[in-house]
C-alpha cells in the first residue's frame, strides 16, 4: 500500500501553492518584530485560506471580479459578493503559461492559471459571472481564454482616454450595462435603497482604509507596508465587514501605538512610496525585502493598495440612475492606471504622496511582460528625478530565484538614500 | 600598525583587500568561490594577512560584500556591492583625474553606477536576472572555443575578417549561435570579436540608462579582457579607465568604507 499523508498535515498543505504562500507568510510574520497584535486577524485568515486550503463562504451569487474598475457598491446592492480574481502565485503563473504568449505579464497568467486549475487558492464556489473590464490587451484577450474554460464572461467596457467628455459618456453608458446585466444573473433590481446600502458597506471599508493609510504618515513608521499590503490583499475575498471591522480594530491599536511613541522601523529607515505593477500576495516579494533591507514602505501607488480603496464614494443624487453615473465618475476620474493613452494625474499622484507621506525614495515594479507600466516608467522616472526624488526601476515576475540579485539592488539604493540624507543634513 | 579590509564574495570569486590607517592599499588577493565559499572567504583572508606578515588582530575592521556578503558574520558590516564599488571605483578612479560613471562586469551580474561630484551613488542600473553579457557569457563561449578565458583578448585582435554578428543576447541560445558559426567554418578570431562586441552593445545600453559622463571607469573580471575593452570603447565612443586591479575595485571599496567606519565609531 502506498503510504497517505498523516493526519496532521493534508496532502494540500504540501502543494506548491500552499509551500508558496507559507514561505511568504513566514516572511511576514517572523522576519519582524513587533507586529501589531491586530493583524495576527490577517495573519490567521491567510493561512487558513491559502495554506489551509479553507472554503470561502459567499452570500448571493458569487461575481468574480479581474480589476477594480468594476463596481463592487453594484454587485453588493443586488445581493451578491465580489470576489477579486487577480492572482499572485508562481505556481498558477506557469499553468497560466499555456494560455499566454511566455512573455506576458505574472498576474494574467496566474490569473488564467488558477481559474483553469481544479484546485482554485482562494477555494471559492464557480463564479456566477466574472467581470472583466476591457483595460490591458492582455487582460482584454484573457476574456475569450477564460469563457473557453466554461466560465459566465461579461467585458466591462473602459474608455481609452479618461479626460474628454465622450470617455465620461461612454464609461457611464457601460456602467448601467453592467447594472442590467448584474440584474440578469441575479434577478435583483438596483433601487436607490440597496444602492444606498451597498455603498454605505464600501464606504466604511474605505473609511477604515484612509485611516489605516493615514498613520503611515508618521515618523518613525508605527506600521509597516508589508503588514498594509497583506491586509488590502485580504479585500480581495474577505467578508468585507469581518474586514472592516479587522481594520478599524487594527486603527484603535495604531492610535496607542502612536500616543506611545512605538517604532515599527529605524528613525532614520529611508522612506519608500511603491508604484507600479500590483503586489498580489503570495507575490509581496519587493516590499517584503524592502523591508527586510531596512527601508519602510510609507504609501503606494497600486491597484492592490491604494489606488483599489483610497477613493471614498459619496453619491447624494436622488434617483437610482444618477446615482449609478455619479459612480462611474468615481471609478474613471481618480484612476491612475497606465492603460490610459495619458496619465498626468500619475505624476501628479506620486509627487502628492511623495510630499505627503514624506517619502525619500520611489520603487517602481513593473512585471515583466506589463507593457503599459514598462512603458510608464521613463515619464516617471523624470517627473520624479526633475524634483529631486530618486526612483529604483525593478522589472521582476512571480519567481523567486531573482531575490538575491533584488536585495542587492534593493540595499544599495537604500544606501544610496541614506548617503544623500546625510549629505543633505551636513 | 592597524588595517582594515573588504571581503567581496561574488558568484565566481572572491576579492580580498587591505588598507592601511592611510587608506592605502597594502594588499589585495582572488580566489574561485567554488561552493564552500564561507570556508573559501576565510582562507582568502587568511593567506593575504599571511602574505604581507599581517595579524588578524591588526585587522580592526572588516567588511563584507558581494552575494555572499550577509552569510560571512565574521563581518563587523556588510554593505551592497554597488555602493562599496562606487567607494572603491572614486578613490582608485582619483589616479585617473576622477571618475563619474563605473561600468562593472561581474560573474553573473553587470551593472553602470553613476557617481555624484562627492563620489555617491547618484543612479545605477544592474541587469534583470540574466546571465547574458556577464562574465558567465564569456566563460560559456570560450568553452565552446575550447580556448581559455585568458586567451580571448588575443583572439580579438588576432581576426582578419570583420567581427561576426551574434545576435542571440541570452547565453544559452547564444551557444547554439556560436557552434553554429563553428559549423560554417567562420574562425574562432572574428567569433570572439563578435561575441565581445555582443556585450559591449549590452553593457553599454545598459549605462546609457544611468547617463554617461567622464570618465567613465571599467571593473569587474572581464575588465581584464583587452578585446572586450576595445569592443566597449568603440560601442561607447569614449577612452575607458581601466584600473591595475579591475577585479579588487569592489572589495577595496570595502576596505575603504571599513577603515572610515572605525575612525568614525571611535571618534
Amino acid at each position: 500500500m502506498n503510504a497517505s499523508p498523516t493526519p496532521e498535515v493534508p496532502a494540500f498543505q504540501r502543494s506548491r501553492q500552499a509551500r508558496e504562500s507559507e514561505i511568504t507568510l513566514d516572511h511576514i510574520t517572523d522576519d519582524f518584530d513587533g507586529n501589531p497584535a491586530a493583524m495576527q486577524y490577517f495573519y490567521d485568515l491567510f493561512r487558513r485560506v491559502f495554506i489551509q486550503g479553507e472554503a470561502l463562504p459567499h452570500e448571493g451569487k458569487l461575481i468574480g471580479t479581474t480589476c477594480i474598475q468594476a463596481p463592487d457598491e453594484l454587485i453588493y446592492a443586488v445581493g451578491a459578493t465580489p470576489v477579486r480574481l487577480c492572482n499572485g502565485s508562481y505556481h498558477y503563473d506557469q499553468i497560466g503559461a499555456d494560455f499566454m504568449p511566455a512573455k506576458s505579464c505574472a498576474l494574467v497568467k496566474a490569473t488564467l492559471g488558477m481559474l483553469h486549475s481544479a484546485t482554485r487558492i482562494p477555494k471559492t464556489a464557480r463564479p456566477d459571472l466574472i467581470v472583466n473590464p476591457t483595460t490591458c490587451d492582455q487582460k482584454k484577450k484573457s476574456s475569450a481564454m477564460i469563457e473557453g474554460m466554461g466560465y459566465a464572461v461579461y467585458d466591462l467596457e473602459m474608455p481609452n482616454v479618461k479626460e474628454s467628455e465622450e470617455a465620461r459618456l461612454y464609461w457611464q453608458r457601460s456602467v448601467r450595462q453592467f447594472a442590467h446585466k448584474l440584474r440578469e444573473v441575479t434577478g435583483k433590481k438596483l433601487t436607490r435603497q440597496n444602492l444606498k446600502k451597498a455603498i454605505a458597506k464600501t464606504s466604511r471599508a474605505q473609511a477604515a482604509f484612509r485611516q489605516l493609510h493615514n498613520f503611515r504618515k508618521s515618523s518613525p513608521a508605527v506600521i509597516l507596508g508589508k503588514d498594509v499590503f497583506l491586509i488590502t490583499n485580504a479585500f480581495f475575498f474577505d467578508d468585507i465587514d469581518r474586514w472592516s471591522d479587522a481594520v478599524e480594530k487594527l486603527n484603535a491599536e495604531l492610535t496607542q501605538r502612536q500616543a506611545e511613541g512605538f517604532k515599527a522601523a529605524q528613525r532614520k529607515a529611508p522612506r519608500i512610496l511603491f508604484t507600479g505593477s500590483p503586489p498580489v500576495f503570495p507575490n509581496l516579494k519587493l516590499p517584503v525585502l524592502i523591508e527586510e533591507a531596512g527601508g519602510v514602505v510609507v504609501a503606494d501607488e497600486t491597484c492592490s493598495a491604494n489606488r483599489m480603496l483610497y477613493d471614498m464614494t459619496a453619491v447624494d443624487e436622488w434617483l437610482v440612475n444618477d446615482m449609478v453615473d455619479s459612480l462611474a465618475d468615481k471609478y474613471l476620474k481618480p484612476c491612475t492606471c497606465p492603460i490610459f493613452a495619458r496619465n498626468d494625474d500619475r505624476k501628479r499622484r506620486l509627487l502628492d504622496l511623495v510630499a505627503s507621506f514624506e517619502a525619500d525614495g520611489v520603487v517602481y515594479q513593473a512585471l515583466a511582460g506589463c507593457q503599459v507600466y514598462e512603458m510608464e516608467q521613463k515619464s516617471i522616472a523624470e517627473a520624479l528625478n526633475a524634483q529631486g526624488i530618486p526612483m529604483l526601476y525593478v522589472e521582476t515576475d512571480y519567481s523567486p530565484d531573482d531575490q538575491g540579485q533584488l536585495s542587492t539592488r534593493i540595499e544599495a539604493f537604500l544606501e544610496s538614500i541614506k548617503t544623500r540624507k546625510r549629505k543633505a543634513a551636513a | 600598525m592597524n588595517y582594515f579590509a573588504g571581503l567581496d564574495i561574488g558568484s565566481t570569486a572572491i576579492k580580498v583587500a587591505l588598507v592601511d590607517e592611510g587608506g592605502r592599499l597594502a594588499g589585495v588577493h582572488v580566489t574561485e568561490s567554488g561552493s564552500l565559499f564561507h570556508k573559501n572567504a576565510k582562507e582568502a583572508l587568511r593567506m593575504l594577512l599571511e602574505r604581507h606578515g599581517v595579524d588578524r588582530e591588526q585587522v580592526k575592521y572588516l567588511i563584507a560584500t558581494g552575494y555572499g556578503r550577509k552569510l560571512f558574520k565574521e563581518a563587523d558590516d556588510s554593505i551592497s556591492e554597488i555602493t562599496a564599488n562606487a567607494i572603491g571605483a572614486h578613490e582608485a578612479g582619483r589616479a585617473f583625474g576622477g571618475v563619474r560613471t563605473i561600468i562593472n562586469i561581474g560573474g553573473q551580474d553587470s551593472k553602470a553606477i553613476q557617481l555624484d561630484d562627492q563620489g555617491n551613488v547618484a543612479n545605477f542600473a544592474m541587469n534583470d536576472k540574466c546571465a547574458a553579457g556577464t562574465g558567465r557569457f564569456l566563460d560559456v563561449a570560450a568553452r565552446n572555443l575550447n580556448i581559455d578565458l585568458e586567451e580571448l583578448g588575443d583572439y580579438h585582435f588576432n581576426g582578419k575578417g570583420a567581427p561576426l554578428t551574434i545576435n542571440s543576447t541570452c547565453t544559452v541560445f547564444a551557444e547554439s549561435e556560436i557552434i553554429g558559426l563553428l559549423a560554417n567554418g567562420h574562425g574562432k578570431e572574428e567569433i570572439v570579436a563578435g561575441i565581445h562586441y555582443s556585450i559591449a552593445k549590452r553593457t553599454v545600453r545598459l549605462a546609457k540608462r544611468v547617463g554617461i559622463e567622464d570618465r567613465v571607469y571599467f571593473d569587474g573580471g572581464p575588465a581584464l579582457n583587452k578585446g572586450l575593452v576595445a569592443a566597449i570603447q568603440d560601442e561607447l565612443q569614449r577612452e575607458l579607465v581601466v584600473p591595475e586591479h579591475p577585479q579588487t575595485t569592489t572589495a577595496f571599496g570595502a576596505a575603504i568604507l571599513a577603515r572610515n567606519e572605525f575612525f568614525a565609531e571611535s571618534d
